[in-house]
């Protein structure tokens, strides 16, 4: 029987990519998108332009509406309820039933919340709806308390200063990020924030309290950080009730192939969601990155039409914080390249790029802070499998689009 | 429109680089980057990336392609068209020649062709 009817469930960043794709790939029959938050939009600047002011809600939709229409793609407001295989349909949560002959489920994840007492006060940042309330509060001469300094706790802590509120950012890892962008720019990223005047404290909150509106954040080392708002940036979960609930095999993840079949072959699975499960019976780690799940969706479109999915490179993320803007490709983790080495380039003594080399000599990842061409070069001699000149690497003399040629 | 305005010679540009032109020399009302490419070929799009505000000129330039040194959006220079997100729209490209063995630009007139230093003119 022809594919005829498609439905995505998720309007996020995989979920539209899937749709673009299965556009692009030729599919002309019906698309319909559920994204229940209304017109896609793209998440990273939410803890970026967005949470500055500097972006709106407009400029951050990845399409403008008229292109859902032209690319016959039907986008509905709401979310699904129940998988109805039998029926070959999909439940919406106002009870109406669509018929799908295939469905790609692009769920995303939420917020881990904050584990102790009091964690639920903790606000948490996924949505726009979650960005507008963050603004709202970081007000100037509000006081933050951030759990979390990764990627996102990082950029929350630095609009919060930029926007004139007082951050502090606790962390039991110092520095945190060693193993996406290796120890030196980590070293260096984490000294930002304190010359950019966000307070660290190195210890784990154990209980939230709040006294008549004196909030206090206690921290597992005796101390208190006392707070008008409590930020959790801990992580994601990946939401898979939907999947779970359809019977589809999960764990930490909705469990899919590079082509995103999950265990029923009608329905796939892709984006925030989803976890590898590679060939040979591996789970690979959840990748939260809005580059794997773009590719991830264009993968799963391809599985959708019964085509094999487009290889892919090595993963890239970026975060901005403090004014510099931080990118990698591949991996930084040395623990991934036994008898492997790292190269730093500095400029004027401050690290700007690291490099991860195999035992062989091959590059496996690079991160920069501020060095863009650096880590497209990067890119193309890790998809390439060339053997970098260490020289040259740290030498910050060295043209980067020399390197990848 | 404008009638075209010399950037300079081809070698000024070198191989796999672009130079900005900005709104003061060019009468256009944004900066312009002409790309050079590794393939020999002139190229002209509005700098600033169609998603953020990145100079394309300072991206990764390849074969007939610019990748956004911010977000990694590739646009084709040819036709401006946007190849990947975050950007969803083209950039919009303007007309090089190689007249004379200098570059000149025609700010605000789309591009129709490549054009090759050793080639023949486009249209």
């Amino acid at each position: 029987m022809p594919l005829r009817r498609i439905l995505v469930v998720g309007g996020g960043v995989a979920g539209f990519s899937a749709v673009r794709e299965l556009r692009e790939r030729g599919y002309d029959g019906e698309l319909t998108l559920l994204s229940p938050e209304g017109l896609p939009y793209d998440r990273p600047p939410l803890s970026k332009g967005y949470l500055l002011g500097t972006e709106d809600a407009q400029k951050i939709r990845l399409v403008p509406e008229a292109w859902y229409a032209e690319h016959g793609v039907g986008l509905v407001p709401e979310r699904a309820s129940a998988l109805r295989p039998s029926e070959g349909a999909v439940e919406l949560s106002g009870g109406r039933l669509v018929p799908a002959d295939r469905v790609l489920l692009a769920t995303g994840s939420t917020p881990r919340r904050l584990g102790v007492a009091g964690g639920d006060t903790a606000l948490t940042l996924r949505t726009r709806a979650d960005a507008d309330a963050l603004r709202t509060a970081l007000a100037p001469g509000a006081r933050v308390a951030v759990v979390g300094a990764g990627l996102i706790g990082s950029e929350v802590a630095s609009a919060a200063v930029v926007l004139g509120a007082e951050a502090t950012l606790i962390d039991p890892v110092v520095p945190p990020l060693v193993p996406a962008v290796g120890r030196a720019l980590a070293e260096r990223l984490q000294g930002m924030h304190a010359e950019r005047g966000v307070r660290t404290s190195v210890s784990v909150p154990v209980e939230i309290t709040d006294d008549g509106g004196r909030r206090l954040v206690r921290l597992a080392d005796g101390s208190a950080v006392e707070a008008d708002v409590v930020v959790a940036g801990i992580g994601v979960v990946p939401e898979t009730s939907l999947a779970e609930k359809s019977g589809l095999a999960a764990d930490d993840g909705i469990l899919v192939d590079a082509a995103g079949t999950t265990s029923n072959p009608a329905v796939f699975a892709a984006g925030d969601a989803t976890r590898l499960r590679r060939p040979d019976g591996t789970l690979a780690r959840r990748s939260e990155h809005w580059e794997a799940a773009v590719r991830s969706g264009q993968a799963a479109a391809a599985g959708l039409l019964g085509e094999a999915p487009p290889t892919f490179g090595a993963p890239w993320f970026w975060s901005d914080r403090h004014g510099v803007h931080v990118e990698a490709v591949g991996t930084l983790d040395e623990r991934q390249a036994p008898d492997g080495r790292t190269v730093v380039r500095f400029v004027d003594g401050v690290p700007q790029a690291a490099f991860l080399l195999a035992a062989d000599g091959r590059l496996l990842g690079c991160a920069v802070v501020d060095l863009p061409l650096m880590v497209r070069a990067a890119r193309r001699i890790i998809d390439r499998g060339l053997v970098p000149d260490p020289a040259a690497l740290s030498d910050p003399s060295a043209d980067p689009r020399k390197l990848a040629r | 429109m404008s009638d075209g305005i010399d950037v300079g010679s081809p070698e000024e540009i070198e191989e796999g680089t672009a130079r900005i032109v900005e709104p003061e020399e060019s009468g256009f009302d944004e900066p312009i980057a002409v790309f050079h490419t590794e393939t020999g070929c002139f190229f002209a799009l509005n700098d600033i990336c169609t998603h953020e505000e990145a100079s394309l000129a300072e991206g990764w330039i390849e074969g007939e392609t610019v990748e956004c040194p911010l977000h990694s959006s590739s646009f084709d220079l040819r036709s401006g068209k946007v190849l990947g997100l975050p950007a969803t729209e083209d950039a919009r490209t303007h007309r090089v020649e190689v007249e004379d063995g200098r570059i000149v630009l025609y700010p605000g007139r789309d591009a129709e062709q490549a054009v090759r230093p050793s080639g023949p003119s486009a249209g």
